[in-house]
């Protein structure tokens, strides 16, 4: 298989073509703080905690590193001040939902009125439902500011049996609140 | 022959010359707790009646000595409360409207199953119950009901002469006419509770089924493509105004696709509605352009002309208020949509008569 | 079947019906666009035949419903050929006029010719300021053509690019002359189609597709929707000749349901392309084989970003992909995808018929052709205007436009839809120009033109912006999502008079994270409205903040309406036209308002009449004392 060496924080890193940047980093021992990601399931670019500098050439960008595929010769840095603040303010939107997170990061409490509800729409158990389960019970549903998560009308069984996303929703919000959550 | 009993214990007398049928008749009835006597022909049936003083009498038509119509006519001369049925085995119209005409109380056609028997015998009982409001076991001597030859002044009063002639060959008198009728009537209304009901039944399944020959027709069209499934969502929104969870279900039957992403396609586009819609969608467009030409305005007034707010729909589902983002026509800014028609700047008084001309044609349609 | 099997069966299509298009031909020509239909012209050309069939004129004078004429404002608008007048504002009940005097004698009806400022009758439509600044060459033929006539688009000379794309030119040399041209996308960010066509024809794989773009999702421009109405051949035809270049056999048209009568007239140039062997197998004789579907839109604007529009014809909901991998090489179905905007497409035939040379002639520097504007808002005349590159803005505004309504001064104008900015007054003139737009702090984009009057407040367009992106954001990622929930609720107050101090600066950082961190252009461009408004206007945000007050006297909360005293002559034409009988009163004494009940709809300012001028905008909510009183007393 091709190799791609690629620097990250200064350090050469060797990985396989095809790697995210932030699967390079973990390979490299170097922790990238993320919301929505999980091993088994794909990564959907959700959250932007992972967000990384990445200097190809002369241009420099922000990027999501759990989409960002390898390349050849970029420099990629993981934590400047920049970055520090974005992932910051990602907190302090999303407050209280990851306040221990927050407080790791010198985030004690939010400038910002309660958002919809204390799930942060990471994902994680739609894309287990869809792509590891195959259940298809649980969807985001509506568009922007008033996208949340439902449940498939009649679902009950196949969740009973189920209930692996449990494992992964972080915040626990799909523990307390399924079935109370609109069935439709 | 079963033992005579004591008059006071025999509910019903059967008479029919078929023995297989009285005694299945009997055998039924007495199931159900009923205490049933049984006789071969008229002239057995009327001694038996006239000692054991049945409630109900189940009675044969044609029959050897004694046929059953009249056997009917002699009937209320031993007691007219006995509730009368008419077995037939002709079921034609002719011989049932006679019967009735005799004082029958209704009829049972061979071959019958024997729920049929326990319902006309049911109801022939509860007949006898309202006839003789007077428990017999209360008053072990009861005074017998007026017979036809000694009407009281109410009845003829109640009646008119002519009709009192008419009951007199009837057999009958005013109180148990007007009972007879109670009785009809509340029989009809239940039989057309009971149609009305089958029938909605029928046209809900006719609809449901016209719908999912809708979705299919529409899916058909698309080739059975599950990636046009926003444009199968988007035909079925044009047909039916909104897109009802049966159908949604299908098409993912259909499709193959999961309703889980049919519900987030259906809910992120604003082109379709998860509840039913009004008759007419009223569209304000809040577009940049109409904003700065005062489409607030016009959407405050649009709304409180309908008394609802955008995204709702009004109680007689005449009006679904919508916002738009653009509708491409900002030269005209503001503008309103009303189903296909466009309004540039509509004055409240032409918003008024257009809201009108709608709720207008809407009466004359229901 | 009328199959065309060879660029010689065109050429004689052409000249067949050539004949037809002559302007010395007895013509009507009614504007059929969604503008002048929403005008009654339907009703009109219905008028126009029966009264042509009963004057027996039905074989000598040809009713043609064309595609726009742009001049929305002043619709319907109405051509009378061979005399070449110009009827603006036609009803049904000018008809027999019409035909009586202007067809029939010759003759001109003065009162519906255009009137200009000096009071002057105009004739022909080329005079119409409106048409003289502008250099029509997308917008023309939609009012030379019946839309849904194939023969009238190939009587002006229609796929005539085509077939020279397909026998003269080999794919490369198709590439290389739009990049010669240097036509940059009309969506929005100007990125040149060259450029982005060679890399969908470099990409690896056989299977390729096209697309059009036709998601015009930008409120207050439609530009897209009159050219997929007035001339959808045109965008046809581009986009054969760019399958043919970068090897696609399949496109598809995306178009918005909301414009039904796109769909309708996009649908049949399809089909009649079909007929005549334009799409399907051995298009002219060439061995080249492409067709096309058409994808509704089903109203998502943010499924006019690129990779969501290819995820929405995939059959998924239509938000955009997380992946920093361009289209151009894996879009549709994951194979390199062409995508270009309507407008872009309809530019491509005319680049290929007349060079890259002429079309480098017309713009500016880095910016060449002309490009359509829907010029809107406050001003005189609006509709859709098509200009050179390098036009200025005070142009557009003054000379098109006929400049702002008598007693209004120009405040701004607003470019780039959502993802643009504000271009205050003192910045007229700056040339419309990709470059020089970016640099103004706003952009191209699709090409909305918005005019903002000294009656507009920038906090409550800054906020409809916000809010309209908060909705149409997908909801995907962290930033925009909660980003631009947050900044709308602190407009929100500001804009009801609760706006605290540290709200702009907190504004400003969010503005900063969606700028870095959004997972697509939406949200990286969402700030672009903010920023702009601060950068010009931040003085009325301050006012919204410290002083509670709004000073175009717009945002509802801080505004009140009550009526003189002195000026009502008590005539009650604002009792009856009040939608929520919020104004009490009895004849010939001065009505008040229930301020309780008044919604603020501003229409009893509008009834009043002009020489009472009785009905007056307040700053400051209505006092509790004075709304109390006033509602005790209505009750």
């Amino acid at each position: 298989m091709k190799t791609i060496t690629l620097q990250i924080d200064g350090k050469p890193v060797v990985v396989a073509e095809g790697m995210t940047v932030l699967d390079a980093a973990r390979s490299a021992g170097i922790e990238i703080p993320t919301l929505c990601d999980s091993k088994e399931i794909k990564p959907a670019g959700a959250c932007r905690m992972c967000m990384v500098e990445v200097t190809k050439g002369t241009r420099k960008r922000l990027v999501a590193s759990c989409v960002y595929p390898v390349e050849e010769g970029i420099q990629v840095v993981t934590e400047n001040d920049r970055i520090v603040k974005n992932r910051k303010l990602i907190v302090e939107l999303l407050w209280p939902s990851w306040t221990a997170l927050g407080k790791s990061m010198g985030v004690t409490s939010s400038r910002f009125e309660p958002g919809l509800s204390e799930c942060s729409l990471c994902g994680l158990c739609v894309r287990y439902c869809t792509q590891v389960a195959k259940k298809n019970v649980v969807y985001f549903r509506g568009r922007g500011i008033d996208r949340h998560l439902a449940f498939v009308p009649g679902s009950e069984n196949e969740c009973s049996s189920c209930r692996q996303c449990h494992n992964l929703c972080s915040g626990g919000w799909i523990v307390t609140h399924q079935g109370t959550v609109e069935a439709d | 022959m079963a033992h005579i009993q004591t008059a006071s214990s025999i509910d019903i007398v059967v008479v029919d010359d078929e023995e297989s049928i009285r005694e299945g008749c009997r055998q039924t009835l007495e199931g159900e707790g009923y205490r049933a006597m049984v006789a071969k022909d008229g002239l057995q049936g009327i001694r038996m009646v006239e000692e054991a003083k049945p409630r109900v009498v189940l009675l044969d038509l044609s029959m050897p000595n004694m046929g059953g119509l009249e056997m009917l006519e002699r009937l209320p001369g031993i007691d007219p409360r006995i509730v009368p049925i008419i077995i037939t085995g002709y079921g034609t119209v002719d011989s049932a409207v006679a019967s009735m005409k005799l004082g029958a109380f209704d009829f049972i056609a061979k071959p019958f199953d024997m729920d049929q028997l326990l319902d006309v015998v049911n109801r022939g009982m509860s007949r006898w119950d309202n006839l003789a409001p007077v428990a017999t076991t209360a008053q072990p001597n009861p005074k017998p009901m007026p017979s036809p030859r000694d009407l009281t002044e109410a009845d003829v009063l109640l009646g008119g002469l002519e009709v009192l002639e008419q009951y007199q060959s009837l057999g009958l008198n005013a109180q148990s006419l007007a009972s007879k009728l109670a009785n009809l009537e509340a029989e009809a209304n239940h039989h057309a509770n009971r149609l009305g009901q089958i029938r909605e039944a029928e046209k809900a399944v006719g609809s449901l089924v016209a719908d999912l020959k809708l979705v299919d027709g529409i899916i058909a069209k698309h080739d059975y493509k599950k990636n046009a499934l926003i444009q199968i969502l988007l035909d079925i929104q044009a047909s039916k105004r909104w897109l009802p969870r049966h159908l949604l279900l299908w098409t993912s039957r259909r499709l193959g696709v999961p309703l889980a992403r049919i519900y987030s396609v259906a809910s992120f586009y604003e082109a379709f509605s998860l509840v039913p819609q009004g008759a007419h969608t009223v569209q304000v467009c809040t577009g940049t352009a109409c904003h700065v030409r005062k489409a607030p305005a016009l959407l405050s007034m649009v709304s409180s002309l309908l008394g609802i707010k955008p995204g709702e729909t009004d109680a007689k589902m005449q009006f679904t208020l919508k916002t738009v983002n653009c509708l491409g026509c900002c030269a005209l800014a503001p503008v309103m949509k009303v189903d296909d028609s466009y309004y540039g700047d509509p004055s409240l008084k032409e918003i008024k008569a257009v809201f009108k001309s709608l709720e207008t044609s809407e009466g004359t349609n229901a | 079947m009328p199959r065309l099997m060879s660029p010689m069966d065109l050429e004689q299509m052409r000249l067949q019906r050539s004949a037809h298009s002559r302007l010395d031909q007895p013509r009507i020509c009614i504007c059929s666009g969604t503008g002048c239909l929403a005008n009654k012209s339907g009703e009109c050309a219905q008028a126009m035949a029966t009264e042509l069939e009963k004057q027996g004129l039905s074989d000598k004078v040809e009713l043609r419903r064309t595609g726009c004429y742009g001049f929305c404002e002043r619709g319907p608008v109405v051509v009378v050929e061979p005399d070449n007048v110009c009827y603006l504002d036609v009803s049904p009940k000018d008809v027999v006029e019409i035909i009586e005097t202007t067809v029939r004698k010759h003759e001109v009806i003065e009162r519906l010719l255009y009137k200009d400022q000096d009071g002057s009758r105009v004739r022909s439509l080329d005079e119409i300021p409106f048409y003289r600044y502008q250099t029509r060459l997308l917008l023309h033929a939609n009012t030379q053509i019946d839309p849904t006539s194939i023969t009238d688009y190939i009587s002006i000379g229609g796929y005539r690019a085509l077939a020279k794309a397909l026998t003269e030119m080999k794919p490369q040399e198709i590439v290389d002359e739009i990049k010669a041209a240097n036509l940059r996308g009309r969506g929005g960010g100007g990125f040149p189609a060259g450029v982005k066509w060679e890399t969908t024809r470099k990409a690896a794989g056989e299977e390729k597709y096209v697309i059009v773009n036709g998601d015009e999702g930008d409120p207050g421009a439609y530009m897209d929707r009159s050219l997929l109405e007035g001339n959808p051949h045109s965008i046809l035809e581009g986009l054969i000749i760019g399958a043919y270049a970068v090897g696609a056999h399949q496109g598809f048209v995306y178009v918005r349901q909301e414009y039904p009568l796109a769909v309708e007239n996009t649908m049949k140039a399809i089909e009649q392309a079909r007929e005549y062997g334009l799409l399907g197998k051995n298009i002219l004789g060439s061995h080249f084989d492409f067709d096309v579907a058409i994808h509704r839109g089903a109203g998502a604007f943010v499924s006019g970003e690129s990779s969501a529009l290819m995820n929405a014809i995939e059959g998924h909901v239509g938000e955009p992909r997380p992946k920093y991998v361009h289209t151009s090489v894996k879009g549709l179905w994951d194979k390199p995808t062409n995508l270009n905007n309507v407008e872009t497409w309809a530019n491509v035939p005319l680049i290929i018929e007349r060079g890259a040379a002429w079309f480098q002639s017309l713009g500016t520097k880095n910016s060449k052709g002309t490009k359509v504007f829907s010029l809107t808002g406050k001003v005189r005349n609006s509709g859709l205007v098509e200009v050179p590159m390098g036009m200025t803005l005070r142009d557009i505004v003054d000379k098109i436009g006929g400049g702002m309504h008598p007693g209004r001064t120009l405040k701004a104008v607003q470019t780039g839809g959502p993802s643009g900015g504000f271009i205050p007054e003192s910045m007229l003139d700056i040339k419309v120009d990709f470059d020089e737009l970016w640099e103004a702090g706003s952009m191209m984009g699709s090409g909305g033109m918005i005019v903002m009057d000294d009656e507009t407040c920038m906090v409550d367009t800054t906020r409809f912006y916000v809010d309209f992106l908060a909705h149409e954001s997908c909801g995907q990622c962290v930033p925009c999502r909660e980003g631009l929930r947050q900044m709308l609720k602190i407009l929100n107050r500001m804009s009801e008079g609760h706006g605290r101090e540290g709200d702009i600066e907190l504004l400003e950082e969010l503005c900063d994270l969606l700028a870095d961190a959004s997972l697509c252009a939406l949200g990286s461009s969402a700030p672009f409205p903010v920023r702009s408004a601060f950068k010009h206007f931040r003085h009325e945000f301050e006012t919204h903040i410290r002083e509670k007050c709004c000073p175009a006297l717009v945002c509802k909360e801080l505004i009140h309406y009550e009526i003189d005293a002195a000026k009502c002559t008590g005539c009650l034409i604002c009792k009856r036209e009040c939608p929520t009988e919020a104004i009490f009163g009895a004849a010939k004494t001065p009505s008040k308002i229930d301020q309780a009940r008044c919604t603020k709809c501003g229409n009893c300012q509008v009834v009043c009449p002009a020489k009472f001028g009785a009905v007056i905008k307040v700053a400051g909510a209505a006092s509790e004392t004075n709304a109390a009183f006033i509602g005790g007393q209505a009750s």
